[in-house]
């Protein structure tokens, strides 16, 4: 999924992800760490969810136009970390399911892609900050692009698969360019409140 | 284990970055930023090569590098929209990939719903592979 370059209307599917990812060897446990950031605290949905809830409220174009541009990639985000867990389970035996301690996830998901996050605790809203004031979510936004390049960082700790370590690294980059983007508007917002 | 080199801490507000820095669009896709100044690496020495097995991949590669320098380029001009320079390198980015997003859905396929590849008898955004089916 890509971000709005042809957007004539709405929201486009764009039938590609922003960074290819072709796993061939499945990783149970791997795949279950790195569900995380789809639907745990510090995921990419929760983030998508939290900057286009937020961009409503922000107070000038700078802001509306961020929260918008960076909720959308992370929606493409969302597909990335899916296709990773997705992958990582394709072609696994039930044994080795078994074996990797994966029987309460299979007999409640089978291998499908769960809404939650490693230990299945459920997705939920909680995750998502919005408090109508503008400085105090930019800096939940801040806080929420730092605590998931933590995470990127010690699901990176725990393979040395190439085809796995190369999206993570790619995610955890996008996490420090977005922080930098919040920073900007933070600064731009700061001079404003001086004027 | 913690990052070696924490530069994105000490990123402050920048007021101007001049656009024959960036990197390429393959070597900046890859690294997942286009701008040298803010790149920190974690764990991997050198970033991860995409080795496409076949020209198709080949192009898909090109592509997704040119979407991808859109990409992050928008995100810097939405907070620096006064930057001239940076808006020419987005457009001559934007003009690049149209054209080789054309030519590869007239060889591969729509990746969109308003292609020029759906103008035919068959409908052909149902065919395989999907993104993660890779």
């Amino acid at each position: 999924m890509a971000m709005g370059i042809l957007g004539d209307f709405m929201w486009k599917y764009v039938k590609k992800l922003e960074y290819p990812i072709c796993i061939d060897k499945h990783n149970l446990k791997l795949a279950k760490a790195i569900l995380t950031q789809c639907g745990g605290p510090n995921g990419e949905l929760g983030a998508a969810l939290q900057y286009l809830a937020q961009r409503y409220n922000m107070p000038d174009d700078l802001g509306k136009s961020l929260l918008t541009d960076i909720g959308t990639e992370e929606l493409g985000h969302v597909e990335m970390i899916q296709t990773m867990v997705y992958q990582l389970m394709r072609g696994a035996t039930l044994n080795e399911l078994k074996e990797a301690g994966l029987e309460g996830y299979y007999g409640q998901n089978g291998l499908s892609i769960n809404l939650g996050d490693s230990n299945g605790v459920p997705f939920t809203t909680a995750y998502v900050s919005n408090t109508g004031d503008y400085m105090a979510d930019l800096e939940s936004d801040l806080a929420a692009e730092q605590k998931a390049r933590a995470t990127y960082e010690h699901l990176m700790d725990l393979t040395d698969d190439p085809n796995v370590l190369g999206p993570l690294s790619f995610l955890r980059q996008r996490e420090i360019i977005h922080y930098q983007r919040f920073k900007e508007l933070k600064a731009h917002y700061l001079d404003k409140k001086r004027d | 284990m913690n990052s070696s080199t924490n530069n994105y801490i000490k990123c402050n507000y920048i007021e101007h970055v001049n656009p024959n820095d960036l990197y390429n669009s393959y070597n900046g896709f890859i690294r997942g930023n286009m701008f040298p100044d803010l790149y920190n690496s974690y764990k991997l020495r050198e970033p991860i090569e995409i080795k496409p097995e076949n020209e198709q991949a080949d192009m898909l590669t090109y592509l997704d590098g040119l979407c991808f320098a859109l990409t992050d380029i928008n995100l810097y001009l939405d907070t620096h929209p006064n930057d001239n320079d940076m808006i020419g390198l987005y457009n001559r980015f934007l003009n690049e990939y149209n054209l080789v997003l054309g030519d590869y859905e007239k060889m591969y396929g729509p990746l969109n719903t308003n292609s020029n590849a759906l103008k035919g008898n068959r409908w052909s955004w149902n065919d395989s592979p999907w993104p993660w089916e890779y």
